[in-house]
């Protein structure tokens, strides 16, 4: 036995000792303190307000899958990406577009041919801050070329060939030549773009990764290794990827040789890994060891009842991504659940009025945020501070301006239309109660409490002889083409998040042949007996070829959009709310902003906080924000 | 000897059809989770992923492909999880993590729970033995998540050590090795004092207290031997299933080892990484199995492996 056992620990012993030696061996010996943070200047605090040590960190659950910015466009993939990498434009704080990369540009009179004049001397260094090359503009060619590469499986590809000249067609490998494609350095310094037809958010889409540089040489020397690992990637944005361990770190540090570098005040940023992260994240800040935490609803009670902690817990700033109830006109589900019967109902307007102005949305969107649920809803479908013209917001344009301040939610309105409902749909063969159903991911427990609890309160409101509401819950794995792609629902909460600055971008699901709620498949007429699709479909198209009159677009699309919540195509619902609740030592209004993209991910003009943020101060903050914002959208029109 | 490599053989069989099956299951996968922005992709990009994965091909291509590229030792690259990324480089590191904790974390609770077993059989009804019960009911009953949860918070707190694991920070080792450990050993201390207390009321342990023998002899010369028997079987597939990590354990404080990866990689969709594990993960199964068959018999010359014809 005795044997036995000292044989085991020899064992062991062995084995621990081989592998002590192989995971030391590629750890970097000198962990890379940041130069000069010793000599921090007293002044730097601005009265005591910022941190005197200007590290930022942060323990993340969901590691990112690449570095490769040129194929990938997840959200966590671009929040490290957008912080190595410079574009040709940035947003500042205010979401107005700023020189970046280039320091000027102008576009020809036919809107054609936008020509950008290249800062000089930016380097792309490696991830020990040595220096390679000058960043040119051959760069944003070799990235176009790449992207626009097929094999190269980019996800970002359909953004560049919308708006390119003869991208599409070299992305479907109809022509060969990559000359013909509509980017070209005239250059070093001088980059054109030759787009396809006149696009008025062209410069908006600069700010994203597909119209990032990339060093040609060394993405060719790279091969498919390129950005698996930080020594495979070359930087020239504001930090440096310097370490970068996939579940476990990554650290970012100030590029030295950034253009930039006097507006970039956080000197590293610090990321740990945890997988329960959004768990121990409130201790972990608690304790003073991240700058930054969510604080999930389930532990927001222990937050807001305890007076110490009262005060350090703020909601993060809104997003861009909105969520909307859809209705669906093209239903493909079981027989069991009256297809034919829900097509009858859903071409009804009365019909859908009735759930539309009997749905207590501030009800249902407590099961997320119990503290403040109106935070969070919308009445539209494009959110507020998206985009504007002539600083004016676009909800607040056109007939979208009406329904700002409208409470859809009406129980005796709610009543009138059902009862309109109830004989209108009795003449045409329809049998009550309607069946509706309404699909869920199972992978979100606020998900699945929120459809029950509209559910039940569509259901008592409107009775269960008018209608009955089937919750189907689907696992994550397929749940798109398991519901809303394959139109196997009746009625279900959807989300659109947007991929450039111009409303547009909000309309494309409702586009024919689209997969959302297949809208041209109404039957419903207006006032005049024509269709109700048609009638959108024209104006949108209208609103689209309308690129001189910027205003005019604005207010073409906003009447558009006004007119599928009217005709309740769609019940808007909220925008999405970051991470709900955080604690944090950002102040996330003195970070760049932007309407769609990565600006928001970045950290210029940005410095850590001595206190963390509370609930007043960060109204206060959002309201000085919008003010100013306001002012700087008004001065940059004129 | 002969039993021995028809053993081997039929193991071999057994993991080419559980790889093979596996291999067959992940292509029924839906293809939305082989992207992460599907929702955004036009049908040609998506096509064209696709295409490069191979997926496209008929299911007895991809599957000779696979075995291809096994037999010159290629595990291939990862899809989704860490995509071109060559899996042995996502493996090397995480499996030596895991194996680092679990052989620690197990060389303790061999420790700790056979002294404790020994001991409540050796005083059964006494002290030790009570207070080994209360400690083996309280770390069976309580759910594992919920101590490990109290242990990270609290005892970081009382002995100010860090809450995350941290590779140059030996301190930040003991409790994350002290949650893995206070569940093993209750359970080697339970099935170590059960076989003992068997084997105490047999005959010969009479005969031997008969003869006159010293309690410690008996004890430690025939009673331990006898009980370690069972025990000894499943040696080594603990052992070598310490690469497979420990899920929450590893998330909880952030580890960087292969708990839970599996898991991951299965949600993900990341065919070839989820071949690979489960390539490995069955060999260990296989491998662990009769490395403990072997082991018992070299215990206990009684069981002879051979005569038995392979009835295991």
């Amino acid at each position: 036995m005795k044997k036995l056992l000292s044989l085991l620990l020899v064992l062991v012993m062995i084995l621990t000792a081989c592998s002590d030696g192989e995971t030391q061996a590629p750890q970097t010996p000198e962990t890379p303190e940041t130069p000069g943070s010793a000599e921090e200047q007293p002044e730097g605090t601005d009265g005591g307000k910022y941190a005197e040590e200007q590290v930022y960190k942060y323990t993340y659950a969901e590691e990112i899958t690449t570095l490769n910015y040129l194929i990938n466009t997840t959200w966590v993939d671009m929040s490290v990406a957008a912080n190595l990498i410079d574009a040709l434009a940035q947003y500042d704080k205010y979401g107005i577009l700023q020189p970046a990369l280039a320091e000027s540009w102008k576009v020809s009179e036919d809107g054609l041919e936008w020509t950008f004049n290249l800062r000089k001397g930016v380097m792309w260094v490696d991830y020990e801050g040595n220096e390679i090359a000058e960043t040119t503009a051959h760069d944003f060619v070799s990235s176009a070329k790449y992207i626009l590469t097929k094999a190269n499986e980019s996800e970002s590809a359909n953004l560049v060939y919308s708006v390119i000249k003869n991208a599409e067609e070299y992305f479907n490998e109809e022509i060969t030549d990559f000359s013909q494609v509509g980017v070209r350095a005239e250059d070093d310094y001088t980059l054109v773009y030759t787009l396809k037809k006149p696009v008025p958010y062209f410069e908006s889409m600069l700010t994203y990764v597909s119209f990032f540089p990339v060093y040609g040489p060394f993405l060719e020397e790279m091969g498919d290794q390129f950005g698996t690992a930080n020594s495979t990637l070359l930087y020239n944005g504001a930090y440096l990827l310097t370490e970068f361990e996939p579940q476990m770190q990554r650290l970012l540090t100030k590029n030295e040789a950034y253009w930039d570098k006097d507006n970039i005040f956080v000197k590293e940023l610090n990321y740990k890994y945890n997988k329960e992260a959004s768990a121990l994240g409130g201790e972990l800040f608690k304790r003073g060891e991240v700058s930054h935490a969510i604080i999930p609803p389930a532990n927001l009670d222990e937050w807001m009842t305890n007076p110490e902690l009262k005060d350090k817990v703020s909601p993060d700033r809104l997003g861009t991504y909105t969520f909307f109830y859809a209705f669906n006109f093209k239903p493909n589900f079981d027989a069991e659940y009256e297809p034919d019967n829900w097509k009858i109902a859903v071409n009804n307007s009365n019909f859908r009025k009735s759930i539309m102005s009997s749905f207590n949305r501030v009800a249902s969107m407590a099961t997320e945020d119990p503290y403040n649920p109106e935070f969070r809803i919308i009445n539209t479908i494009t959110p507020p501070n998206f985009a504007s013209q002539d600083g004016l917001d676009f909800t607040d344009t056109g007939n979208l301006a009406k329904l700002n301040d409208v409470n859809f939610f009406n129980e005796d309105e709610a009543k009138a239309y059902k009862e309109k409902a109830v004989e209108e749909l009795t003449a045409a063969g329809a049998t009550f109660p309607v069946k509706i159903l309404m699909p869920y991911n199972t992978n979100s427990s606020y998900w699945a409490n929120e459809a029950q609890v509209v559910k039940q309160q569509l259901e008592t409101l409107l009775g269960t002889d008018y209608i009955q509401i089937t919750l189907l819950p689907h696992a994550p794995t397929g749940f798109l083409d398991g519901t809303r792609r394959a139109g196997n629902y009746s009625l279900m909460k959807v989300n659109w998040g947007p991929d450039y600055a111009d409303p547009q971008t909000y309309t494309d699901p409702f586009e024919r042949d689209g997969n959302y709620n297949f809208p041209e498949y109404t039957t419903d007429v207006n006032a005049d007996g024509k269709n109700l699709y048609d009638v959108y479909e024209a104006m949108i198209n209208e609103a689209k070829a309308e690129v001189i009159d910027l205003s005019k677009r604005y207010q073409l699309f906003a009447d558009a959009e006004a007119m599928l919540i009217d005709n309740a195509f769609v019940v808007p619902y909220n925008v999405s709310g970051g991470d709900g609740y955080v604690a944090s030592m950002v102040l996330p209004f003195e970070r760049p902003y932007a309407p769609f993209g990565i600006a928001t991910m970045t950290w210029k003009g940005a410095k850590i906080l001595a206190d963390p943020i509370s609930m007043e101060e960060f109204e206060a903050a959002q309201e000085e924000w919008q003010a100013e914002r306001n002012e700087a959208l008004k001065e940059a029109s004129n | 000897m002969k039993y021995y490599a028809i053993r081997l053989l039929r193991s071999f069989l057994t993991l080419i059809i559980v790889v093979t099956i596996v291999f067959l299951l992940m292509r029924l996968m839906p293809i939305e989770g082989y992207f992460t922005n599907y929702d955004k992709l036009d049908e040609v990009q998506i096509e064209a992923k696709l295409e490069n994965l191979g997926l496209l091909n008929p299911w007895y291509i991809q599957l000779k492909d696979f075995y291809g590229s096994l037999m010159k030792r290629d595990l291939g690259q990862s899809i989704t999880y860490r995509p071109k990324v060559d899996i042995t480089k996502i493996l090397g590191d995480k499996l030596i993590t895991s194996l680092r904790f679990g052989l620690v974390s197990l060389t303790i609770s061999l420790v700790m729970g056979l002294s404790l077993g020994i001991l409540m059989a050796r005083y059964k009804g006494k002290f030790w033995d009570k207070f080994g019960t209360c400690y083996i009911v309280g770390a069976n009953a309580i759910p594992a998540v919920i101590f490990y949860l109290l242990i990270q918070v609290y005892l970081t707190d009382l002995f100010k050590l860090p809450l995350l694991y941290d590779r140059t920070d030996a301190k930040s080792w003991i409790l994350p090795i002290l949650c893995l450990s206070l569940v093993n050993i209750a359970y080697y201390a339970m099935w170590i004092r059960r076989y003992m207390v068997d084997e105490l009321n047999k005959d010969y342990v009479r005969l031997a207290k008969a003869k006159g023998l010293k309690n410690k002899d008996i004890m430690l010369k025939h009673v331990m031997r006898n009980a370690f028997v069972p025990m000894a079987q499943y040696l080594p597939a603990s052992i070598l299933y310490t690469v497979s990590g420990s899920i929450y354990v590893e998330s909880l404080f952030s580890i960087p080892g292969t708990g839970g990866l599996l898991v991951t990689a299965i949600q993900r969709q990341d065919n070839t990484l989820v071949q690979a594990l489960v390539l490995l993960y069955s060999s260990i199964g296989i491998v662990g199995l009769m490395l403990g068959d072997i082991l018992m018999a070299a215990f206990d010359p009684r069981i002879r492996l051979s005569h038995e014809g392979g009835s295991r």
